[in-house]
């Protein structure tokens, strides 16, 4: 909680000039039955029609001070309040993005989204409130109490009697709708992740005809969240009545009182009349007081969520851990030395005892089953996840001692999954070097066998593509993010089964323009074909390294090579 | 909003001049927009009409003790209080207990049943919206961004909530005040009254300058949250990408971009609307001067109590107390209604049509195209796939073949019917699929996509999802088949693990094993595979060769394939190149007259990657 309202830290000075104009502005509204008592003690019962006027005018100045005050007061608050949550996101964002990928898993995709959104709302919205009227209540409440004791110190009395009471009763309906609240955020995060598969598999959804299925999931979550919801906001229900109920009884004891004194004459009327005045002040600034409630339980239960994920320390990626610069050697040269890895959360190892060494400029073909490990183990280079023993060196140097950075410029990764991102063909490919010129752009989609049909589109490579890159084929994806790959002009070229959606022809074409690539390559496939074209060929089955060398070695010692190659005819029997 | 938003990472910053822009040029026709909207929101909370209208009378009861209230005050101030009376006193306190006590237990109740109201209005809205997605058309979520339709869903529909639970009781609740008010205060003073009133048309004045503005800023305000929570899904599913190329600090400049369109739409938007109070405090202040000064005055002269007075006061507060509530409500009510706008919009998009004469069909597995085009957008000029013509007779394979992009995927969609041609017609046993239900046709066909979308659920019901009613042992079955069961078993709770949601712990391949299985348990009549082997290593792939072939007896089937295996066993290989069907017949014809595929073949020695 604290976390998250020390971003308010830099705006400090705003929010102070806020609030004083707002106190300034309660001053105005306080200061109003004293001078109405003025008016009626000092005037009509007077006789003194000159301090009617008088007093009067003052009034009225006052009122032009307050209407000032508040206009500024809104303008600051709003600056205040929007800054701040800017702030907030932009940091969480930040965070966000250094999780690692097993952080995302901690926290699902769907609740990050709310968390970024939704919850920041909640936090800001109370902020502005609270410095454009939301104070005003409790302090107009304090204020008023305050001013009551000065024109009566006896009357006054009764209306702090109940505080205690109230004060007990408050605290523990706050942490009521902090834990509800909470819970209510948790069900939006529910929400969130059944629309966003959806969304992402809604094909399949039509093609399968689970679209009734689907609305029934939905509906469940929905109902959880709506009946959620209602128990939060009905538990706070109670706020209102009761207080006004005690201090409404607090009036009634300070009217009796009241006139007890006046019979006495111990007390002018003046005074009772101010005392009841800003007792029924009190109550009108209740309303107000249960909002007030309500919403601080709503935006400490978000703040506590956004605190979760902007406290998270062990599981970000640090962007730095050596001094040492770069080798210098910059020549791709890369090295597993017994390696072995298991999933964070996972039972078995995904890989085990695996050692092979590239050396500059060649290529390695790697291959395998169908989870024999082969994604994992280029996705360990970049360190999208560490290795659980033995280490991994690029250019010299343990991967772990690499600038995050710096290691991560080295490699130019197209996975398995060809993701676009919503923008044109140009931005797409210019991920991998935002600062490539169009030259370097079309050498790249030339490069990768896709120019062609880029031109072929209407608006060449400003044609937009949508989430995911729908519309293109899958073969134009993915030659697409080899274009982004090689745009990249790392030292390590890691495609992992980027080829499978290519035709032949296609193929070959892309194979003899990488060949003329200086990078190292790290080659995932299926095609004894591709793998062939490999100085040397790693396979790999149930994590482990089975057979390492070329395509002959390979076809003399490795029965399991030989069986694949044959079932590709790439071999007679 | 639609296909061709704003480019990649340039968002306008807006600046006051920007704002009067918008302001300038949304002032227009939005008037009766805001209205029909209110009225279709009115629509959906109407259906609580019994419960609205206990509530209705329970906000008359509240308002009315609450003027009741200092009224009882105003008058005992007079009657006992000036004179010390404490007899009298008493009999007036046990009354005014009374009416707190009443009044407690119903504001209570108004709020309570008026929370049930709002939310159930809410949940109807979210799952309206949901069930209309699931009508739209592919073409629909083509165009959109997956977390900018989210938000509708949550932010937009939040603005919305937070506006029915407390303000629709607060207009009737200040409507009423307001009235009883008014007539309180004219039976007291008629002069008092009008002196009070001359702050109407100020505030009337104010109001619309005010709103004129923020308006339209609620909107722009709703529209940057939306294109926030865009980026923000993307890139969050897609961190795996942004890591690998170091685009962090580029996204994090593009974030930064949206964010600040929305702070400063933000500012602007809750600044205005804060003027709100400040005008009616200051008109609020200003009636209490008349009152008191002028008040004063008629009272030294003996035209007015002073009880009266006081008792004024208090009422004129309690006049302008609701109008400016209304006033902050309005704005609230805008705010909601800027979000309640696009979740509408949502519901007015055209679901995908059934015409009247559609029917079920029972399928045999016939499949025809007749000179079939297509284009994915009216807008575009060229077409995907141009004058298409096959005949596919029952329980055929076809193999679909040719370059990437040359169309093979888009003509599995319009089988399945995801989109609807631009020329010529698909039939199914000769009857148009434009005349079959969905449902029904649907029904009969599995679809193995080329990206195995998997949900975050156990691995058996993934399965499941194929045919809901399909019982463990059958799945097993279709595992086995698929030969998916023996790295099943080998996960950690095996049937029952559950998948994480971006689809990590498993691979690829064991990705489109999973959903080979659970297109072998839905049992089609046609089946639509889709490259579905081509990450799946050629030992495995043989043996799932040797289920899909029993699976494909008797079914027609439709299958993009690299593997010249597949090839072999078809029936029939469609050959195409760019958008266009060159070459059509079964293997043998094809290699006998030496075309396109022909080439092909002999180009690549043994493998044809087609």
């Amino acid at each position: 909680m604290k976390e998250v309202f020390s971003y308010v830290k830099p705006y400090k000075w705003t929010a102070l000039i806020a609030f004083s104009l707002m106190l300034l502005e309660l001053f105005v509204e306080l200061a109003q039955p004293l001078i109405m008592a003025k008016i009626i003690d000092d005037g009509v019962r007077a006789q003194n029609q000159g301090i009617i006027w008088q007093w009067g005018m003052v009034l009225l100045a006052l009122s032009f001070v307050a209407f000032i005050a508040g206009v500024v007061n809104s303008y600051f608050s709003s600056h205040t309040a929007q800054s701040f949550s800017y702030d907030l996101r932009n940091a969480l964002f930040e965070k966000i993005q250094f999780f690692t990928l097993a952080t995302y898993q901690k926290f699902s995709t769907a609740s990050l989204i709310t968390r970024l959104t939704n919850d920041v709302t909640q936090v800001q919205t109370v902020l502005f409130m609270s410095l454009r009227i939301m104070l005003r209540a409790p302090l107009a409440v304090i204020g008023s109490i305050i001013m009551a004791f000065v024109v009566n110190a006896k009357l006054a009395l009764f209306l702090v009697i109940g505080a205690p009471i109230i004060f007990i009763f408050l605290i523990v309906m706050v942490a009521k709708g902090v834990s509800y609240f909470g819970r209510v955020q948790k069900r939006v995060d529910r929400l969130n992740r059944v629309l966003q598969e959806n969304l992402q598999a809604i094909r399949l959804v039509k093609a399968y005809l689970r679209g009734a299925y689907e609305a029934s999931r939905f509906d469940e979550v929905a109902s959880r969240l709506k009946i959620d919801t209602v128990k939060a906001l009905r538990t706070m229900e109670y706020i209102m009545p009761v207080l006004l109920f005690i201090m409404n009884m607090s009036l009634l004891a300070v009217l009796w009182f009241g006139t007890k004194q006046i019979d006495s004459g111990t007390t002018p009327l003046g005074d009772v009349v101010a005392i009841v005045n800003y007792a029924m002040r009190m109550t009108g600034s209740f309303s107000m007081f249960a909002f007030i409630i309500i919403f601080y339980a709503r935006a400490k239960a978000s703040a506590e969520r956004m605190a979760e994920v902007l406290s998270t320390e062990n599981e970000i990626e640090l962007p730095s851990s050596s001094e040492n610069a770069s080798t210098g050697l910059n020549n791709g040269e890369l090295a597993f030395e017994h390696v072995s890895f298991t999933y964070p959360g996972g039972d078995s190892p995904v890989l085990s005892d695996v050692s092979f060494r590239v050396k500059s400029g060649e290529k390695l073909a790697i291959m395998g089953a169908t989870g024999a490990g082969k994604s994992t183990l280029l996705q360990l280079i970049p360190r999208f996840y560490d290795v659980t023993e033995g280490k991994i060196v690029v250019e010299g140097k343990d991967v772990q001692q690499w600038d995050l950075q710096e290691l991560r410029e080295t490699i130019a990764y197209v996975p398995q999954q060809s993701l676009l991102f919503t923008g044109s063909i140009a931005d797409n490919v210019r991920w991998g070097d935002a600062e490539a010129e169009m030259e370097a752009v079309l050498h790249a989609t030339m490069q990768a066998q896709i120019h062609a049909s880029v031109e072929d589109f209407p608006n060449g490579y400003e044609t937009r593509v949508g989430q995911k890159g729908v519309n293109l084929s899958g073969g134009q994806k993915q030659r697409l993010s080899i274009a982004r790959a090689l745009l990249r002009k790392g030292h390590i070229l890691m495609l992992d089964d980027s080829t499978s959606a290519l035709d032949v022809k296609t193929e070959q074409a892309l194979w003899e323009a990488l060949n003329e690539e200086q990078a190292t390559m790290l080659v995932v496939t299926q095609k004894i074909r591709t793998a062939k074209g490999a100085q040397r060929i790693l396979l790999i089955d149930g994590g482990k390294v089975v057979a390492y060398g070329t395509h002959e070695e390979l076809l003399q010692t490795s029965a399991l090579y030989k069986k694949i190659a044959i079932s590709q005819q790439e071999v007679e029997e | 909003m639609g296909f061709f938003q704003k480019p990649f990472g340039y968002e306008p910053i807006l600046t006051k001049d920007d704002v009067k822009q918008t302001v300038k040029k949304k002032k227009g026709p939005r008037a009766t927009n805001w209205k029909s909207t209110l009225i279709r929101l009115w629509k959906i909370v109407d259906e609580q009409r019994a419960l609205l209208l206990i509530v209705l009378v329970l906000v008359l009861v509240s308002s009315m003790l609450a003027l009741l209230g200092p009224y009882v005050i105003g008058k005992m101030i007079d009657m006992y209080v000036t004179h010390g009376e404490l007899a009298g006193l008493e009999k007036g306190i046990m009354l005014l207990i009374g009416i707190y006590a009443l009044l407690a237990i119903s504001l209570f109740l108004q709020n309570f049943w008026m929370i049930g109201i709002a939310q159930q209005t809410i949940y109807r809205l979210r799952t309206s919206v949901f069930a209309h997605f699931q009508r739209l058309p592919i073409a629909f979520f083509d165009r959109r961004q997956h977390g900018e339709l989210m938000s509708r869903m949550t932010n937009d529909i939040e603005a919305v909530s937070s506006t029915l639970n407390s303000s629709f009781i607060q207009v009737f609740s200040s409507v009423l005040t307001l009235t009883g008010t008014v007539i309180i205060m004219l039976s007291l003073s008629p002069l008092l009254t009008v002196l009070t009133m001359t702050i109407i048309p100020i505030m009337f004045w104010a109001m619309r300058w005010i709103t004129r503005r923020t308006a339209p800023l609620f909107k722009e305000q709703q529209a940057a949250i939306g294109a926030l929570n865009g980026m923000i899904e993307e890139t969050i599913s897609g961190q795996r990408i942004v890591k690998a190329f170091s685009q962090e600090e580029r996204m994090k400049e593009e974030f930064r971009e949206k964010s600040v369109r929305l702070k400063n739409t933000g500012f602007w938007a809750q600044t205005y609307s804060g003027y709100i109070p400040k005008v009616m405090n200051f008109l609020n202040n200003m009636s209490f001067t008349i009152v008191a000064g002028i008040g004063g005055v008629l009272a030294l002269y003996g035209h007015v109590s002073i009880g009266v007075i006081v008792i004024f006061t208090e009422y004129a507060r309690q006049f302008t107390r609701p109008l400016n509530d209304l006033a902050n409500q309005f704005n609230t009510v805008l705010s909601a209604i800027a979000g309640a706008e696009r979740v509408f919009a949502l519901l007015d998009e055209l679901p995908e049509e059934e015409a009247t004469s559609a029917q079920k069909h029972k399928l045999l597995g016939q499949v025809s195209f007749q000179h079939v085009y297509f284009k994915y957008e009216q807008k575009e000029e060229a077409y995907t796939l141009k004058d298409i013509h096959f005949n596919v007779e029952p329980g055929q394979t076809v193999a679909l073949v040719g370059a990437t992009g040359a169309g093979k995927t888009t003509i599995l969609q319009l089988i399945a019917r995801f989109y609807e041609v631009s020329k010529g017609e698909v039939l199914f046993d000769g009857v148009n699929v434009q005349q079959i239900e969905r449902q029904a046709l649907r029904s009969q066909m599995a679809f193995v996509l080329q990206d195995p979308f998997l949900f975050e659920a156990t691995v058996r019901e993934n399965i499941r999802y194929g045919r809901l009613d399909a019982s463990d042992e059958e799945i097993e079955e279709a595992a086995k088949r698929a030969n998916a069961h023996d790295f099943i078993m080998s996960l950690k709770d095996g049937y029952d693990t559950v998948l994480a949601a971006d689809g990590s712990g498993i691979s690829q391949g064991q990705k489109q094993l999973l959903s080979i299985a659970r297109a072998l348990i839905a049992d089609p009549k046609v089946l639509l595979l889709d490259e579905a082997t081509s990450s799946i290593d050629t030992v495995t792939e043989l043996a799932i060769q040797e289920a899909l072939d029993l699976l494909m007896q008797g079914r027609t089937s439709f299958v993009i394939a690299h593997r010249l295996n597949t090839v072999h066993n078809a029936d029939m290989v469609l050959v195409l190149h760019k958008g266009e069907l060159v070459e059509a017949g079964s293997q043998q014809e094809l290699m006998e007259s030496g075309g396109i595929y022909a080439q092909m073949l002999q180009s690549s020695s043994h493998h044809l990657e087609e």
